[in-house]
């Protein structure tokens, strides 16, 4: 079985295919702290996509409340479970200094591909039920505990937060490695990963193997079907942007704006290549503000979270590694360079490529936590495939004071 | 003391010659190894694709040993021991029918963790340029695979079969190309009892562009009855083709639903012979000609054991005295 590399555990594993022809990868970031889940995200897609008989039970995005809300029910914990009945006591990090090649330092554990015996599975994993698939915002807004003298920071003592899942695209898909007959691939020029519905038999093995669990039997069609990362926007084969690359339809219905999602150039190594100015590249690679779900499933999934502040760390760790804290420490007090580049979230619908900072006034300086803070009313422009600029916003939200003809609030 | 030892040498080979007509004319076949002859011979009637017509009666069934396939992924299967194969051809149609044991009926597919029953027969493809892998072929000798599914036969293909309860405000459009995979033109998404497919490895099953496989599967009382039936000759690439005097290679693989079997987790037999006869089913409704071959068989040889008892005896006795 090929040897590749997952920068994500930094070191090499085992997968089915080898690397080194795709040239980019569909990649986003979404920020947990601004989530209210109102679920536009949700609709957008089920409008778009998931609308037709058979469909009735797939979400090919959806919005769940942790630590108990899942889609399928409790997805994440059962494959915890499998993995460290497979490996009792084996499955941690070894966490050591960040580098680009190993942000988050070693998983010594082993991964799904690894717990898998390669004849009769591919990857650990297990095929829910049909009512595990049914009530899809169970446990909604459900705390772990009722704190009677509420709840403060650094980790609230009740406490819950929505987790926004898509497709992950991951770099070593896990419904790919499953597919007995390739009928499930990856895209070379976006890495997006789709089920093809001429090939496919129904097998469920994607379904069964899919970390994530968002490859979903559809019974109409008796063929499954997955998350098409909106790849004619990607494409910017879509009529509305005259072929420049526009972001998928659950990122561009934020209102919450948590999520900015992009392409990121690849190295044959499977590695993101260095691309300082690309704002998913620096949230990732050199903020390191954003992090992989589930990470030590080894498929190497493209979303990437900004932890939630409030949560206790070891549920962190264990749902986004040991770069958690650090995340949390920079967003908490972000750089100059972080809160500029925040500010591009949902600020245009085309894929931004490039970003550029005009640094611009300190526009306010206090103490938090005994930290001093300053902050500077920064412009971000953004740029898109062709390098034209397509969005300029400043740090600072713009203040406008109504003329005297609106002073009666008669609008 | 000659004569004791040439007494019981005589009685051995009578009791093995015995032994051997049976096996022969039985068709029990003791070597799990040693291919299985499948004959196809004319019926005198058609017998259409319904496993319980009366046509079948008359012909004599086949036992065809199965395994769990082990030899790639995904591996699995093997809870079906054995089918019973008969063959018949009519008007130029190849009929197989198929029976075997599985006493939970599985027929529906519809809820994300149920799987159907199902069943297929594989062939040689006719541009094969030797015998192909059994494993789905191989690139200089394909195969041609009729594939029959439970639960498509038994229509249950709607999701009111699994949900009758459910409701649905509306689908705004109802049209093929949102039913994505039949508006792919995926024979599995259309609602046809069995597919007609090829392949030249596993991993590369394909879809024929000719569908020309029928088939019908009825329940038993102690699992399912499948009738296969297609034209001797077809256009579809990679196709099997059948002639009357000719013989072909024929494999069978059955899933269990129960199991959890689809894909390569099935259980699978390795090529039997298949004769597709230019003869009329003999003794089709009297008396079977290989009957009374048999019967002459047991009572020649059983008389000719008796004669040899008999000498023997007498030779016996005598040189007591």
């Amino acid at each position: 079985m090929p040897r590749v590399y997952n920068w994500q555990l930094g070191r090499q594993m085992d997968y089915r295919f080898e690397t080194g022809t795709q040239k980019r990868q569909f990649a986003a970031v979404f920020n947990i702290n601004r989530c209210i889940a109102c679920q536009t995200c949700t609709m957008a897609c089920k409008s778009t996509w998931t609308f037709s008989p058979g469909q009735e039970l797939m979400w090919w995005n959806n919005v769940e409340t942790k630590p108990f809300g899942g889609y399928p029910h409790h997805w994440d914990t059962k494959l915890l479970a499998l993995q460290e009945a497979a490996d009792p006591g084996g499955q941690v990090w070894d966490a050591r200094a960040p580098t680009r090649a190993a942000p988050y330092g070693t998983f010594v554990g082993k991964t799904i591909f690894e717990t898998a015996d390669g004849v009769e599975k591919q990857a650990t994993g297990y095929l829910p039920t049909d009512d595990e698939w049914k009530s899809p915002n169970l446990f909604e807004d459900t705390a772990t505990r009722f704190s009677p003298t509420g709840a403060t920071l650094p980790e609230h003592s009740g406490w819950f937060f929505y987790l926004q899942r898509i497709c992950n695209h991951c770099t070593f898909p896990a419904c790919v490695a499953a597919c007995p007959r390739n009928a499930a691939y990856k895209r070379e020029e976006d890495g997006i990963v789709l089920i093809d519905q001429q090939r496919c038999r129904g097998y469920r093995k994607c379904v069964e193997a899919c970390p994530y669990k968002k490859a979903m039997y559809r019974p109409t069609t008796r063929t499954s079907e997955k998350c098409i990362g909106c790849y004619p926007r990607v494409e910017g084969t879509d009529p509305l942007t005259e072929s420049i690359p526009m972001e998928t339809r659950c990122m561009t219905a934020c209102i919450g704006k948590i999520r900015l999602q992009g392409l990121v150039n690849v190295q044959p190594d499977g590695q993101w290549a260095e691309d300082r100015q690309n704002p998913l590249y620096y949230l990732v690679h050199v903020e390191r503000v954003a992090l992989p779900l589930y990470p030590q499933f080894g498929t190497q999934p493209n979303v990437y979270y900004i932890p939630p502040r409030w949560v206790p760390r070891d549920y962190l760790h264990q749902m986004f590694g040991p770069g958690a804290d650090d995340a949390i420490a920079r967003y908490t007090n972000p750089s100059r360079e972080l809160l500029a580049v925040l500010q591009l979230f949902r600020a245009t619908q085309k894929i931004i490529f490039s970003y550029r900072i005009e640094p611009g006034p300190k526009t306010a300086e206090f103490t938090i936590d005994g930290q001093k803070r300053e902050i500077y009313n920064d412009t971000v422009l953004g740029f898109d495939s062709k390098g034209n600029e397509i969005v300029r916003i400043t740090v600072n939200e713009p203040f406008y004071e109504r003329p005297d003809r609106f002073a009666m609030n008669t609008i | 003391m000659t004569m004791h030892v040439r007494s019981r040498k005589l009685l051995v080979a009578c009791l093995v010659l015995l032994t051997a007509a049976v096996l022969q004319f039985t068709g029990v076949n003791p070597a799990a190894s040693q291919t299985v002859l499948l004959v196809a011979y004319e019926s005198p009637r058609d017998p259409g694709l319904d496993p319980t017509s009366a046509a079948w009666d008359a012909v004599r069934a086949v036992e065809v040993p199965l395994a769990a396939q082990r030899g790639s992924y995904a591996a699995g299967g093997g809870s079906v021991a054995t089918v019973r194969l008969k063959a018949l051809h009519y008007g130029g149609s190849l009929y197989i029918r198929v029976e075997w044991t599985d006493r939970t009926e599985n027929a529906s597919a519809l809820r994300a963790e149920d799987f159907t029953d199902a069943v297929a027969l594989e062939f040689p493809s006719r541009t094969a340029a030797t015998v192909p892998s059994v494993c789905m072929g191989q690139p200089d000798a394909g195969v041609n695979i009729w594939y029959w599914r439970a639960d498509v036969d038994a229509g249950n293909v709607a999701l009111a079969a699994a949900y009758p309860n459910m409701q649905v405000d509306g689908y705004p459009f109802e049209d093929d190309t949102f039913l994505t995979a039949r508006g792919a033109a995926n024979p599995v998404a259309a609602d046809r009892p069995v597919q007609t497919l090829t392949s030249r490895l596993f991993g590369y099953l394909n879809t024929s562009p000719v569908q020309d496989a029928a088939g019908k599967g009825t329940r038993t009382e102690s699992g399912w009855a499948v009738v296969f039936s297609r034209t001797f000759r077809s256009t579809g690439p990679d196709h099997a083709d059948f002639a009357p005097g000719a013989r072909t290679d024929l494999a069978v693989a059955v899933w269990d639903g129960a199991n959890r079997e689809r894909d390569g987790m099935k259980s699978v037999s390795q090529f039997a012979t298949l004769q597709v006869a230019a003869a009329s089913l003999p003794g089709g409704g009297g008396i079977d000609g290989r009957f009374i071959a048999l019967a002459a068989i047991l009572l020649v040889g059983l008389s000719g054991i008796g004669i040899g008892l008999a000498i023997y005896g007498a030779a016996e006795r005598s040189r007591e005295r």
